[in-house]
């Protein structure tokens, strides 16, 4: 037994040796002094300073935007489709800085496809439209509901507001138009109002004492969602539209938000939300974020700290993405160089988000679920 | 000293030994995997893994194997249910193990996405099972044809198990040797302040030397389990061990069955009078039944087909020797490259993470495309792939391919992948320019992954 015992011992020295030359870090990473960073204090700030207000905005905004929806279609004209169009933008620009936190209340009734799926479906549109029929559990009707079916009704049925204004007034189909504009309005408020409740009861106490990294932690949720979040705004606000994903076929109609004509002001309103969700920063001030975060746990980046360089990298993306204007998808016809030039640097922040961050503080990204060894 | 060694290995192969480990290994195994299977199965993961994804990735020389569809895969899993359950009840012993460890394995090589040590371990263990007569006492098959019934069994078929599992602690406390684990703690002071949060140690976990004390400790464990619970003075306490390693790292990681695998399977360690005890309390929580009292009987084997199993055994422990060492052909970092990673008792070993954009580019145009990688590839697979070598070549494939059918003659696939292995801070993975449609899997270095280079 003692002389299986050397011998092991032998064998492990051998690889001692022959292991130990090569080494991948440098000494860097962990906290130094010891504490541990408060994760519970994160969550606090960002629910309480940043998610639930945000959802109370949303609701808000839901609730002007229905109340203009029916007195638009209870005295439909000019005046009142312009106070229209104003309260649903203002709806969609709310939305930017909500659209991040589809995990628990707002992941069971999937919130943000039910709200946000575009390009939207024309022709699923007007079939609905014509033959009064919506159910708002269909597959099909994803991409012909929430607010970019609405920007399309508000905006794009006619070349300006009053051939819009016609087919809410003289056109065939206006009255079942109306109806389904106010069906559309009503769903996203019942939403918003649905979502917002949970947040108000029980699920912020849930939010905060689910402190752990672990599957299913609040910590995890967020990330998560952070960085597939981030994502949609790469690939199908930017990306998508100016055909990097096809062989340099551009989509200009495939931009959010197409017919307001408001895609890189919502792109930008978007990314600083990410930003601010990132930097815990609120009208509150700078709370404790995941900037905070990486910065205890003493994450590298290269030679200098991974926060620097994830801050930088929001500051140069959010640079090129205001070198842009609106309508986007003139852009996209006329100068896609520059719509590509924000890509590009967009690309480096998911990146630094999806591989840096998580792989420093340990969380794994995943949107399932598995085990490892 | 020849004669000294001779002596020993023939004790090691031919002393009679009671059957009894040999039961209670076929029942804790058999028991483990029948719950390791169902939890499979309950979380959605057949689905998931096998009937969801659109693309599979295949291990080097068995792309022939497909998953079978839904229905298919589901009655691929009812009867590992159904053959668990015979095994460990020793009903038509044989042709349960014999079925299980196919039907396992072939699971496991549908897609490596979902490789695990400790399921290539379940094999393995499956696979030596098939050799040994764990059902010739205490078991259906006994009660069926009592004849079959032996108490003494020669030492080998008890000591191949001890052996594996000597050889799988072993080198996975070699595989910790490294300047990262050892010096640095990484990437276990990644991981354990992570789990701040548990109750009352969580604040602990957040110190540094405590991910020291863990890295060395988890390193001399599996260095030494195995031996120490080879000598009978030790194994009482060695098991302890073997219990507060495994669950604690069972606590702080996700890590499924394998702590409880682990923790049934060493039980072989034990003497015979402790297993017979096992089995008297099984006997005594089961209903009664009447046997004919225990002659004492030996388990003989015609000469042929013990030569045949020798070889077989010797064929495997030869392999498993020579694959944990494998890795030392290649040039290159290990944790970096993963050329000879598997299938080498590597666990928990690297906190590694990566993001990949690849491009496929008409080589008639010059123009190009980036892959939305989700429109082909679950979020697992994605990951995995990120940062595995010959998966991002497999898939590099499949969208030349995917290219090809959409009318692109000869697509040139380049990837753009980022890696941080160990907190190192992400950097180039592979080399952008080459074009991975025309590289091909071999078993020798991939000379496009990038050398790693500390800062």
């Amino acid at each position: 037994m003692k002389k299986l015992i050397y011998a092991a011992l032998l064998t492990a020295a051998a690889f001692i040796l022959i292991q130990s030359c090569s080494k991948s870090s440098v000494n860097n990473n962990g906290s130094t002094d010891g504490s541990s960073f408060d994760r519970k204090a994160m969550l606090t700030n960002l629910s309480a300073n940043i998610i639930i207000p945000a959802y109370t905005a949303f609701q808000a905004s839901t609730v002007s935007l229905d109340a203009a929806v029916t007195t638009f279609n209870t005295t439909p004209n000019a005046t009142n489709l312009t106070a229209l169009q104003a309260a649903f933008k203002a709806a969609y620009q709310q939305w930017q800085a909500t659209s991040v936190f589809d995990f628990g209340p707002a992941e069971q009734i999937n919130f943000r496809v039910n709200t946000n799926t575009y390009p939207t479906d024309v022709n699923q549109i007007n079939t609905n439209i014509s033959s009064g029929i919506y159910n708002k559990d269909l597959l099909a009707n994803l991409a012909a509901k929430g607010l970019p079916a609405m920007d399309y009704l508000l905006f794009g049925t006619g070349a300006d507001n009053t051939a819009v204004l016609a087919q809410f007034t003289t056109d065939g189909q206006a009255a079942n138009r109306k109806s389904y504009l106010a069906i559309l309005s009503a769903e996203l408020k019942t939403n918003a109002a649905t979502v917002l409740t949970a947040w108000n009861g029980a699920y912020k106490t849930t939010f905060i004492n689910a402190d752990g990294t672990d599957q299913g932690s609040s910590t995890g949720l967020l990330v998560n969602q952070l960085v597939y979040d981030y994502e949609i705004l790469k690939n199908y606000e930017v990306g998508i539209p100016a055909g990097v994903q096809s062989m340099g076929t551009t989509f200009p109609t495939k931009v959010q938000a197409y017919y307001s004509q408001m895609s890189v002001q919502l792109a930008l309103l978007h990314i600083q939300a990410i930003q601010n969700i990132y930097l815990g920063k609120s009208a509150q001030g700078d709370g404790s974020g995941l900037d905070d975060y990486l910065v205890k746990v003493n994450a590298k980046y290269n030679d200098g700290s991974l926060n620097d360089a994830i801050k930088n990298q929001f500051a140069v993306a959010i640079g090129k993405l205001q070198a842009l204007t609106d309508p986007l998808s003139a852009n996209i016809t006329n100068n896609n160089a520059a719509v590509t030039a924000a890509y590009t640097e967009l690309q480096k922040l998911t990146v630094l988000l999806k591989t840096d961050m998580t792989s420093s503080l340990g969380i794994l990204i995943t949107f399932g679920d598995n085990d490892g060894d | 000293m020849f004669n000294f060694i001779e002596g020993r290995f023939s004790s090691f192969l031919n002393t009679s030994r009671h059957i009894a480990p040999l039961a209670v290994l076929r029942i804790a195994f058999g028991s483990i995997m029948l719950i390791s299977v169902i939890r499979f199965i309950v979380r959605g993961w057949v689905s998931a893994f096998y009937i969801k994804p659109k693309f599979h990735f295949t291990f080097y020389g068995f792309d022939w194997v497909k998953p079978f569809g839904a229905m298919g895969m589901y009655i691929l899993f009812a009867l590992l249910i159904i053959t668990a359950i015979m095994f460990t009840i020793g009903l038509f012993y044989r042709v349960a193990i014999i079925s299980f460890f196919a039907c396992f394995t072939y699971v496991e090589l549908i897609d490596k996405t979902t490789y695990l040590n400790h399921y290539y371990f379940i094999s393995v263990m499956a696979f030596l099972m098939i050799w040994v007569p764990a059902h010739r006492y205490f078991s259906i098959d006994v009660l069926r044809k009592p004849q079959l019934q032996i108490t003494h069994v020669p030492a080998w078929t008890i000591n191949i198990f001890k052996l594996q599992l000597v050889l799988v602690y072993f080198f996975a406390g070699v595989s910790k040797l490294s300047y990262d684990w050892l010096i640095a703690a990484m990437p276990l002071r990644i991981w354990l302040p992570a789990n701040s949060s548990l109750p009352i140690i969580g604040g602990l976990l957040t110190q540094l030397w405590v991910a020291y004390v863990f890295s060395w400790f988890g390193a001399l464990f599996d260095l030494f389990i195995g031996f120490l619970l080879l000598n009978s003075k030790t194994r009482k306490v060695a098991y302890l061990l073997v219990i507060i390693f495994h669950l604690a790292t069972g606590w702080f990681f996700k890590i499924g069955m394998f702590p409880y695998i682990m923790i049934f399977v060493t039980l072989i360690f034990f003497s015979e009078s402790t297993h017979k005890k096992i089995i008297n309390f099984l006997k005594g929580i089961l209903p009664k039944v009447t046997t004919n009292k225990h002659k004492s009987s030996t388990y003989h084997l015609p000469n042929a087909k013990t030569k045949i199993i020798y070889t077989i055994l010797i064929l495997h422990f030869a392999i498993q020797l020579a694959l944990p060492l494998r890795y030392l052909l290649y040039p290159g970092k290990l944790y970096w490259t993963e050329e000879g990673y598997r299938f080498s008792w590597r666990v928990m070993l690297m906190e590694k993470g990566g993001t990949i954009f690849f491009h496929v580019k008409d080589p008639a145009t010059g123009k190009t495309a980036e892959i939305i990688n989700s429109q082909y590839l679950t979020a697992f697979q994605e990951t995995q792939m990120a940062t595995q070598p010959d998966m991002i070549l497999q898939y590099a494939h499949f969208l030349a391919g995917e290219y090809q059918q959409k009318g692109i003659k000869n697509p040139i696939v380049t990837a753009q992948s980022y890696v941080t292995l160990n907190g190192s801070g992400s950097r180039l993975y592979i080399d952008s320019a080459v074009n991975l449609a025309t590289e091909q899997e071999t078993w020798g270095h991939k000379k496009w992954i990038l050398p790693f280079h500390n800062n």
